[in-house]
């Protein structure tokens, strides 16, 4: 119960302050046009106050110990009066003084409230902190001050007396409290280190000084674009910018941020084998994926030779070149990733799989479910995932891959598929042999619709059946035992038993990688599919129409029409998904933590940055991911500004 | 439109020249058929294949922990009479360390104040940057939007640290350092957390915001101008009633992330169990597997609720919210 009220007074402070602070600011510029002296004495309580809060904070005048929460109530009331009392005096000075109309009293009598709230200052400075002045840099800043105020002021086309004051201001407060030395002066220099400056601000409000109208307007006017732009900016500075700008100096320092080293933390971090590591890159040969990927790409090769000779064109979306040529880069790929081992090749793999099996199978579900009964219920379901946290869908995945002691049942859903394909495969009783005839009957279906498709001459498609038929009768022949021994999840024993054998997905090297794309995959599959939907409806039907008209195969609407008109569309999710998936966190994080040869970079960066506390390293990573998803942010704000 | 046309036309329609198997009849005809649905066969089985793994936390996070530990999720029909909610209330009413309710109250206690605030702060900006006229107007919108391009993880580091320590400035020349803001005990406390999301929102939300303000008619505003109306007045009564589908998407876009967000809200208050949001406490859950596992299911169930609810109640605002927020680095 007290942790509700608790979170609703929360919310509820920084909801309203906020609100609070901006109608505020507006109220006093309000002032502007028709009350000039309440705007200068509402503009005079700020200074005061922030000047008050600026002294307290830094322990100047009495005010909060260290280490002391200055928001609990004791230490509140210990500090606050001061700021509400400047915030006061300084409000009734500024005020009061504009209201007087001869040019004489008005400057005596703001040079003396000046002067009395310098005095008071000074003899409440806190033990410790009376300044010891130096007179030359005094006077020489004070100088510099006047001099460079008075020159803005001139540049500026205004008087140059108002600048030159305030100008004089600022400098007698840098050369007064800044050279001296802090500590033991007498409480005579601390008054003096107060009045200088307070004598050129009340001179400054002590000039003849209501502006006309039409300056007033202009003011007015000003002031609206900084009040409604201050706030974002203020947040924007304070949340990004500068500290973005604190993280490129601090990889620059060591692991406590104490001294320069130069590029080391950048070296150190590509020399790490745990971020690149090739020493393994010759099992690339060995790898079957790579093999595999080799053979689509001479199938590419030969298509495109052919096509080439055909049309003149080797490689054209939707030809007989695409498939084999699409899927033999990515299996070539799959095998490098796998052999060459550390953080960037994981989060290559990562950008390479996700974006590509995101999209792809996106845009086959939006094609499919297109114009269907029950269209948005499939796509709803689909997209679902998308709601849901990263933490808690790699938990959902957690249950699906959990492996068990071979001895009990699998709770996990892909292990008790796996071991009971391997039970079926080796078994050999009704079911087993049932399952391989249908297997059989689905390779003979395949291989017929192959046939087919060869004829007619439709390339895309027969290259598909191919490929199926080469997937399908692999699986079928080892299920048979023609190939190898069976398939699934299953070791045969030294006395020829067979046993169950369970997979750990998120442990088992290198390809437990795959595993956890799987999870991305299955979230971001939604967007790419909505995206790409709503691209697929916005296709003028009349496009679609004519080619019909003429004659058109429904795959040749599809691929010569379709999907040039959704390319863009295309483009942005694939530079969505690059960005998303190079700062992928939640997953690695939650799943293995990046062991087991699961590092990514974020991850990595987490780790340095906040659990070995080494800055320096953290921050290069940081200012690594930051260069490495700069180039296609760059592309995707071009784009935006372009559609804006 | 035009597939109307071709009816009242006389003689064979441009989609039966397009599919010259649908004018057979026979065997042929029902070939033709079967292979036009297989397609829906794949649509449906994607989507069972896609539902699935919800579906087993469902079932999972109603199953006592026995059955959880001895039986897979898909054995259910089998066992409902055994279904309770005994997770459910144990994961919300334990003083155990998976108690929910808190790190519940902690997320909205983040999401909330990194919704609510974000919109107005760019709402002001967006309105600024569309129709007050200043100098380097421009060049400063490009400057914001340009922003989009820094990934969060870059601004982490020293956001902590001046979550920890306050920010100094020790001035050049002068060789003193003076307190900007002091250390106010903000590291570990969900209004960091909220602090640092409103700030990483903005200058999407202004981006977004300003795409939707600066197109509304130039009319509109000077008709109000002429009326009297101020800049508060024009942005109160006139910008933000007119705002309000696009003020929609991005506070369901930026509710969801801010909710579901773990990067965060685990850097700023990870440290402090009194502060964690729902995500933290389900990862920090899922991280000693034992003796709390059977919870797991239906805690990660309880954080998805309420992000599943928004999304099939609000799904048009939803879907409109994830498209602007395609842009979103």
């Amino acid at each position: 119960m007290g942790k509700i009220i608790s979170t609703l007074i929360t919310i509820v402070v920084a909801v309203v302050g906020s609100a609070a602070v901006w109608v505020g600011a507006n109220l006093v510029f309000n002032q502007v046009r028709r009350n000039w002296s309440t705007f200068r004495g509402l503009v005079g309580a700020i200074g005061g106050f922030a000047l008050g809060a600026l002294l307290a904070g830094n322990r100047v005048i009495t005010g909060t110990q260290a280490g002391e929460d200055p928001f609990r109530l004791e230490a509140f009331l210990r500090w606050v009066w001061l700021p509400l009392l400047l915030a006061a005096v300084v409000g009734v000075w500024f005020g009061a003084v504009t209201k007087i109309p001869q040019d004489v009293p008005r400057l005596v009598i703001s040079l003396v409230l000046a002067a009395a709230v310098a005095i008071g200052l000074g003899l409440f400075v806190a033990d410790g902190y009376h300044p010891a002045l130096k007179t030359v840099p005094l006077i020489a800043w004070t100088a510099g001050g006047v001099v460079l105020g008075g020159i803005v002021g001139t540049l500026r086309r205004h008087s140059p007396i108002p600048g030159a004051l305030l100008g004089g201001a600022l400098g007698a407060l840098a050369g007064g409290w800044g050279s001296a030395r802090i500590g033991d002066g007498p409480t005579v220099e601390a008054i003096a280190a107060f009045l200088i400056p307070a004598l050129f601000v009340g001179a400054r409000v002590g000039l003849p000084n209501i502006p006309a109208l039409q300056q007033r307007l202009v003011i007015d006017r000003r002031s609206r674009a900084v009040i409604f732009l201050g706030p974002a900016l203020l947040f924007i500075f304070a949340t990004l910018v500068v500290p973005t700008l604190r993280t490129i100096y601090l990889s620059f320092l060591d692991d406590s941020s104490d001294s320069y080293v130069g590029f080391e933390n950048y070296t150190e971090t590509f020399q790490n084998p745990d971020t690149w590591d090739a020493s393994q890159w010759t099992d690339v040969f060995t790898s079957r994926l790579f093999w595999i990927g080799l053979v689509g790409l001479a199938l590419a090769l030969f298509f495109g030779l052919k096509n080439k000779a055909m049309s003149g064109r080797a490689v054209e979306i939707g030809n007989s070149t695409t498939m084999p040529l699409v899927i033999g880069a990515l299996f070539v790929a799959f095998a490098l990733f796998s052999t060459l081992r550390g953080t960037i090749s994981n989060n290559l793999w990562w950008v390479v799989t996700v974006t590509f099996l995101s999209t792809a199978l996106g845009l086959a579900i939006a094609v499919l479910s297109d114009g269907r009964k029950l269209e948005r219920t499939a796509k709803s379901l689909i997209f679902m995932p998308m709601a849901i946290s990263l933490v808690g869908a790699s938990v959902i995945w957690r249950f699906m891959y959990v492996a068990r002691d071979t001895s009990q049942d699998q709770t996990g859903l892909m292990n008790a598929l796996w071991t009971s394909l391997g039970k079926l495969s080796t078994g050999s009783g009704i079911p087993t042999y049932l399952i391989g005839i249908l297997l059989a009957a689905f390779v003979v279906w395949l291989v017929v619709t192959l046939a087919r498709q060869l004829t007619a001459g439709n390339g895309p498609a027969a290259t598909l059946a191919g490929a199926a038929v080469l997937l399908f009768g692999w699986i079928t022949l080892r299920y048979w035992g023609i190939l190898g021994e069976g398939i699934g999840g299953f070791a045969v024993r030294d006395d020829g038993g067979v046993v169950a054998q369970t997979v750990d997905f998120p442990q088992h090297q290198p390809f437990n990688n795959m595993w956890l794309m799987v999870v991305l995959i299955w979230m971001q599959t939604g967007f790419a599919m909505v995206i790409l939907s709503a691209a697929i409806k916005a296709v003028p039907t009349e496009y679609i129409e004519a080619a019909k008209m003429d004659g058109a195969t429904t795959q040749q609407v599809f691929w010569r029409i379709t999907v040039p008109q959704i390319a863009p569309t295309i483009g942005v999710v694939v530079t969505t998904l690059i960005v998303t998936v190079m700062k992928v966190f939640d997953i690695v994080k939650v799943m293995t933590n990046g062991q087991f040869g699961t590092q990514v970079l974020a991850n990595d960066m987490y780790q340095q940055a906040f659990q070995f506390t080494n800055s320096g390293r953290g921050a290069a990573l940081a200012v690594i991911l930051f260069l490495s998803v700069l180039p296609v942010m760059i592309l995707n704000i071009r784009r935006m500004q372009k559609e804006a | 439109m035009t597939t109307i046309l071709p009816s009242a036309v006389p003689g064979p329609s441009p989609s039966d020249v397009a599919d010259p198997m649908s004018t057979r009849g026979g065997v042929g005809d029902r070939i033709y058929g079967f292979l036009r649905r297989i397609p829906v066969a794949v649509l449906w089985i994607i989507v069972g294949i896609w539902t699935l793994p919800t579906l087993g936390l469902l079932i999972n996070s109603l199953r006592p922990r026995d059955l959880q530990r001895s039986t897979g999720w898909w054995k259910v029909p089998g066992q409902l009479g055994d279904l309770t909610f005994e997770n459910y209330t144990s994961v919300f009413e334990a003083s155990s360390s998976a108690k929910l309710t808190d790190a519940l109250l902690n997320s909205l206690a983040i999401a909330i104040p990194a919704t609510i605030i974000p919109i107005a702060v760019a709402a002001f900006a967006a309105y600024a940057f569309a129709w007050i006229d200043f100098k380097g107007r421009k060049w400063m919108f490009i400057a914001t939007v340009s922003l989009l391009a820094i990934p969060l993880q870059v601004a982490l580091i020293p956001l902590l640290q001046l979550y920890v320590n306050g920010a100094h400035l020790t001035l050049p020349v002068l060789d003193k350092t003076i307190t900007l803001i002091p250390d106010l005990n903000l590291a570990g406390t969900t209004t960091a957390v909220w602090l640092t999301h409103t700030g990483f929102a903005l200058p999407f939300a202004i981006f977004l915001l300003h795409n939707y303000i600066s197109g509304l008619p130039k009319d509109l505003f000077e008709a109000a101008r002429i009326d009297g109306a101020n800049h508060v007045t024009t942005f109160v009564r006139l910008v933000l009633p007119l705002s309000v589908p696009v003020l929609a998407a991005f506070a369901i876009f930026q509710f969801l992330w801010t909710y579901n967000d773990y990067l965060i809200a685990n850097t700023m208050a990870g440290a402090n169990p009194d502060a964690t949001p729902m995500t933290i406490r389900i990862a920090n859950l899922a991280g000693d597997f034992g003796a709390n596992e059977h919870l797991l299911p239906a805690a990660g169930f309880a954080q998805a609720f309420v992000p599943v609810v928004v999304f099939f109640a609000l799904q048009r605002y939803f879907v409109r919210g994830i498209l602007a927020g395609s842009v979103k680095g």
